[in-house]
């Protein structure tokens, strides 16, 4: 309890001192208090509780700067009681950023990190991302999980260089059972969707280590009118993907990432294009079908308006596993197998009414090889500059039980969302 | 031979006829031109600070503040801008940067600074509504003098002030406006007054210059007004902190600005 109150206090200071000390000249406060419930739509998911949020949020911001170099800070103190009364407060950024003359710029501190030319589609960006909280209607910003990390940023005349540096690996925040269920293949029926307490998620982390860090790399320039980058990664998966059957747990297997990408206008709208190779580095050989196989992963997607404020985008991704045939060979009897090649086909729609002060928006994701889909659905009102209205849903369906969407199928909810912002 | 000098003559009258007609066209074209360099290219660069008031048809007020950076490349050609949202808390440090190339579409990115990512946008939407308000990108940013047929209705006075009014007409098909009449200052030759009328010819959006001063020896709008008649709502914006001639480089207006704004000049 005394911890807790401590690190309020700590926070408070933070904010209150930054600005005290002189560091920048200029400094903006800016924040906003959020109330969000949802709750499923599934009557029988093995989860803690019926509702997927019931949390108020106060996010303080804070922003202070001189010519060279800036400071910010973000802190969000939360109520939450979906399940059991609890507060929570958590420091979504806390960075400084200096800039060094033409050529380099430095970021440190706890930072969000993303590039990428995917809408919702993640190649190259092998940054923390919270599916718990994408799935459960917070606002966007959270579908972004911050790192601990070291950013640099160097110009050159031919490009731009940037690396992140995180020692300290970040894996993607990932449904536990308690809020949202999954799939888990050991149960002794043989497999099923499960919640916590029972089947509480928890994965073996990596060993806070120097050799256990992250490493990401890109290298981006302009080019005609196109963006183009190449993306380099070492460190592992974001998710818990492999299995130890020695201490029969989840962990996150070693894993290296080297792509591409390109985005540009055309035919009135913008097209991208972005592939990837996970080089799977604890399964090198692909034998180990308790460990993804390495695989090439590539991205299509083109959005253009097509009416009166009304915006469209699709997308197609393919995967292709590297040794297919030593996976199948390899693969336990009785357990459910992959294919070679995943398909996956997004799209998004958003219609702004009213001056921009309503907005429709649906994004639906389908495979059409593991017959599964997710569909997120929002409509959202600005009642004034200040305060906003948000009725949304968030729908999953599939054929099978252990597929990427599959798993969430007992987690359809609809929520309510009012923020006040000033 | 009597026959072959008639066929002469009236090419001849067919030429001149043409000439004159074009020349007068010419003089509309290039009082179009003087009006579009006095209003989007003043100076070589520019910076202000700019607050958007939209009020809808119940009385109903939301604001917008941001500041504006912009660089000519080319007087009536290329051209930079770069847009830091302050308000509302929503689109609070956002960051929007155009590269304007008039004969082309447009490159525009879009910086969302709490999920750090930068997004192209489509540039094919000149119609429509810049961020939620009466004005238009295109009003924004300018519509290019070549893009329409241009011609002097009459020269006359509005408030005491010497106009030629001068009506606009897209050459090829546009969704923004079927005809446009603006009533551009003899003097300075920026429009005191623009009408918009749609295809069935219905009055829709009318611009007041409300305010025009001089900054920096350089003769501005700095408080103008659209209003959307059809809607029966308006945009007031209201420029301050007006600067030119600052100095601006090129290089601002590039990925790295526009992830760290220029805190040299927005503050």
């Amino acid at each position: 309890m005394l911890t807790k109150k401590y690190s309020y206090l700590m926070a408070l200071m933070i904010i209150l001192l930054i600005p005290v000390t002189g560091l920048g000249s200029e400094t903006y406060f800016t924040g906003f208090l959020q109330g969000l419930y949802g709750g499923g739509l599934d009557k029988d998911n093995p989860t803690l509780s019926d509702l997927t949020a019931s949390e108020t949020r106060l996010q303080l911001r804070m922003e202070s700067f001189a010519d060279n170099a800036e400071f910010f800070a973000r802190i969000d103190f939360v109520y939450d009681d979906f399940y059991e009364h609890s507060t929570d407060i958590e420091l979504r950024e806390g960075f400084a950023k200096f800039r060094f003359g033409s050529f380099l710029d430095f970021k440190i501190g706890r930072q969000i990190v993303t590039w990428g030319t995917g809408d919702l589609i993640f190649i190259n960006d092998v940054f923390a991302k919270d599916y718990q909280s994408f799935f459960t209607g917070r606002d966007d910003q959270y579908l972004k999980a911050p790192q601990n990390a070291l950013r640099l940023a160097l110009y050159t005349g031919t490009g731009t260089l940037d690396i992140v540096y995180t020692p300290r690996f970040t894996p993607n925040r990932t449904p536990t059972g308690e809020r949202l269920s999954y799939y888990y293949p050991m149960t002794p029926e043989g497999g099923g969707i499960v919640g916590a307490p029972e089947y509480l998620f928890e994965a073996d982390f990596p060993e806070a280590s120097f050799e256990n860090s992250e490493l990401a790399g890109r290298f981006s320039r302009y080019l005609g009118n196109a963006d183009i980058a190449l993306y380099g990664y070492t460190g592992f998966y974001k998710n818990p993907v492999g299995y130890d059957m020695a201490t029969m747990s989840s962990y996150y297997p070693k894993l290296n990432v080297y792509g591409a990408s390109v985005r540009m206008p055309i035919f009135g709208g913008i097209v991208w294009a972005e592939g990837g190779y996970f080089d799977s580095r604890d399964d090198i050989d692909g034998d180990n079908p308790m460990i993804p196989n390495s695989k090439i992963s590539t991205l299509i997607g083109f959005e253009r308006q097509i009416g009166s404020n009304l915006t469209a985008n699709i997308q197609y991704q393919n995967e292709k596993m590297i040794d297919f045939d030593k996976y199948v060979e390899n693969l336990p009897v009785g357990m459910a197998g992959k294919e070679e090649t995943y398909h996956l086909v997004t799209t998004r729609f958003t219609q702004l009414l009213m001056m921009e002060t309503l907005s429709f928006s649906a994004f639906a994701f389908y495979s059409p090889n593991e017959e599964d889909f997710y569909g997120r659905f929002l409509a959202n009102y600005k009642y004034s500059d200040a305060i906003t209205l948000a009725l949304g849903a968030n729908i999953f369906d599939g054929q099978d039980e252990y597929t990427s969407f599959g798993t969430f199928q007992k987690n359809d909810n609809i929520y309510l969302k009012v923020t006040y912002g000033y | 031979m009597k026959f072959q000098k008639t066929i002469m003559l009236l090419i001849l009258i067919v030429m001149i006829g043409g000439q004159s007609s074009y020349a007068g066209d010419n003089q509309a074209m290039e009082i179009m031109k003087k009006s579009h360099l006095a209003m989007f290219y003043a100076a070589d660069d520019g910076i202000a600070e700019v607050k958007m008031t939209i009020t809808n048809s119940r009385g109903k007020e939301r604001i917008r503040e941001f500041a504006m950076l912009r660089l000519d490349i080319e007087d009536g050609g290329k051209q930079m801008y770069y847009t830091y949202f302050r308000k509302p808390h929503d689109v609070s440090r956002l960051t929007f940067m155009v590269h304007k190339i008039p004969e082309a579409s447009d490159n525009r990115w879009l910086y969302v600074p709490s999920v750090d990512l930068v997004k192209r946008i489509s540039a094919d939407d000149k119609g429509s509504s810049f961020v939620g308000s009466d004005f238009t990108y295109e009003d924004v940013s300018g519509r290019h003098w070549s893009e329409d047929n241009h011609k002097i209705l009459k020269e006359d006075k509005l408030d005491d002030n010497d106009v030629y009014i001068i009506e606009s007409t897209p050459i090829e098909k546009y969704k923004g406006f079927s005809r446009k009449v603006s009533y551009i200052d003899k003097g300075h030759y920026l429009p005191l007054k623009e009408e918009y009328y749609n295809k069935k010819n219905e009055l829709v959006r009318v611009y007041t210059a409300e305010k025009i001063e001089e900054i920096d020896g350089i003769i501005t709008p700095t408080i103008r007004k659209m209003e959307n008649v059809k809607k029966k709502q308006y945009t007031m914006v209201e420029f301050t902190e007006i600067k030119f001639n600052i100095g601006v480089e090129e290089d601002i207006f590039s990925e790295r600005y526009l992830k760290n704004p220029p805190r040299q000049f927005i503050k």
